[in-house]
């Protein structure tokens, strides 16, 4: 039975093509499971570090989300080991995700999902499945959720493994969605606030959820100097 | 302790390894005890292959098992390297002075007791990575439920070792992307660090790390460490200023 689930899911990645891609991996995670989009999030340090694929918009959001504000379903899963299922993210039973949850049920989420990658002892990261419905997996849904992320993760090791050392293979890095920007600008206001970048990335993201804005918008600001935080003012525009 | 019983403390043990502080030798020296414990046999002994394609002992259930195994894989004849070549159960029920089979093992054995040898393959889906020598006082074969049960031991013993190394091969890939994901971070951060300090765009800033990390011989990823916890000041990376100072 396990094989089959198996069996069918690499048929389903592979399809025509003999090279696997990153986007592909995503967009079969969402079709297996009957959802409507999915995303992977790799994860270093216990932090996100930005998102290897999405299948869609809503799915880039779901991590941009997750990568502004720290928080989400595959930041649980990664730090859980375990699954994290709310089926009903607009009227949840226990309510957790403060920053998340409003974003994302405004952007049309309604039930989201997140699965760990790990192989025994080794976690790269979590997958995350949503649906545009409320509703609870069902039990094939589920294994099969489950059969998909190890799938997903053996690809991410099988793809990395022949990258040059200190460096994130090719495979990976195209497709993928890294914060450069948020990086570059978390550098510029640790200068300006004389803090560490720890520091300065929690002075972006608490600007951000602040007024409303996405992260990486703020930080496109700063990195174009349209927005500095050592203001008198306080973390103003300048104009 | 009834046989049931020991056969299923040995399963207990033998998995229980796959949980923490896993170690291939401990792990096999307990399935080399056990056999002689459960089995029909009077010693025991495990060879593995290494990275090069040769078997190497890793446990015995005694120092005599031991050099005789040495023995054998010195003179490159006896049951445990034909079991290896071969990938299947390897049997000699009866060894004498004058062995036409294994001519210089044969009378080794018999010197320190053993007139029977068992070898079984440690495999697992056409890999063969190693294998089981069990060698007996008396003439004959081992009964079907030893030969069986020594087989399940060594599945398992096979299994964990295994799984052991695809978790260590994926732990080493995926420190490799970690660390790689976090260079990439440091760097993004010390470009705006110093575009801050020194008024450059990004492309500049950049260029500016890569410049005083090729010329003082120094990886771009510690230069950006360094400007980050700021014991490299974004200033000292100018060159102009750089030639000032001297």
């Amino acid at each position: 039975m396990a094989d089959d689930r198996r069996l069918r899911i690499l048929a389903h990645l592979l399809g025509d093509e003999s090279e696997l891609e990153n986007v592909r991996l995503c967009e079969v995670c969402a079709e297996v499971t009957g959802m409507s989009g999915a995303g992977i999030m790799l994860m270093a340090g216990d932090v996100p570090q930005g998102s290897l694929c999405t299948s869609d918009k809503v799915s880039a959001f779901i991590e941009e989300a997750q990568f502004a504000f720290g928080e989400g379903p595959c930041v649980d899963a990664y730090h859980s080991d375990l699954p994290v299922l709310e089926p009903d993210l607009a009227n949840p039973a226990t309510s957790r995700w403060m920053a998340f949850t409003g974003p994302a049920v405004d952007a049309g989420v309604r039930a989201i999902f997140g699965f760990p990658l790990h192989m025994g002892g080794v976690r790269l990261g979590a997958l995350n499945l949503y649906r545009d419905a409320p509703g609870a997996l069902t039990d094939e849904q589920y294994a099969d959720a489950l059969a998909i992320a190890d799938i997903a993760t053996r690809a991410v090791l099988v793809m990395q493994s022949n990258a040059p050392l200190g460096q994130m293979a090719t495979e990976l890095a195209s497709g993928a969605h890294f914060e450069y920007v948020v990086h570059q600008a978390s550098g510029m206001v640790a200068a300006q606030l004389g803090v560490s970048v720890g520091q300065a990335l929690i002075r972006l993201r608490a600007y951000a959820f602040g007024n409303a804005r996405p992260l990486r918008a703020v930080a496109e600001d700063v990195v174009a100097r349209r927005l500095r935080f050592d203001d008198a003012s306080g973390e103003q525009d300048p104009t | 302790m009834s046989r049931e019983e020991s056969i299923v403390r040995t399963f207990v043990e033998l998995t229980d390894t796959l949980v923490e502080d896993f170690d291939v030798v401990e792990l096999l020296t307990v399935l080399a005890a056990r056999c002689v414990d459960v089995l029909d046999v009077a010693a025991a002994g495990l060879m593995l292959v290494n990275a090069d394609g040769e078997l190497r002992v890793i446990a015995s259930s005694s120092e005599a098992m031991r050099l005789l195994e040495l023995f054998e894989l010195q003179s490159e004849e006896g049951p445990c390297t034909e079991c290896f070549a071969t990938g299947v159960a390897t049997v000699h029920p009866r060894l004498t002075e004058g062995d036409l089979r294994w001519p210089r093992f044969a009378p080794r054995a018999l010197e320190v007791g053993f007139h029977s040898v068992h070898a079984l393959p440690m495999r697992l889906r056409g890999q063969t990575i190693g294998a089981l020598n069990l060698f007996r006082i008396d003439n004959g074969s081992l009964t079907e439920a030893d030969l069986s049960t020594a087989q399940a031991f060594a599945d398992v013993a096979t299994i964990a070792m295994l799984q052991n190394r695809a978790a260590s091969e994926a732990q080493a890939v995926n420190d490799q992307l970690n660390h790689a994901l976090n260079s990439r971070v440091v760097i993004e951060q010390a470009k705006g660090m110093v575009a801050e300090r020194d008024g450059l765009d990004m492309e500049h800033s950049f260029r500016r790390l890569r410049a005083y990390a090729r010329s003082n011989n120094l990886r771009l990823v510690d230069v950006a460490c360094s400007v980050i916890d700021g014991s490299l000041v974004a200033a000292s990376l100018d060159p102009k200023v750089a030639r000032r100072d001297v």
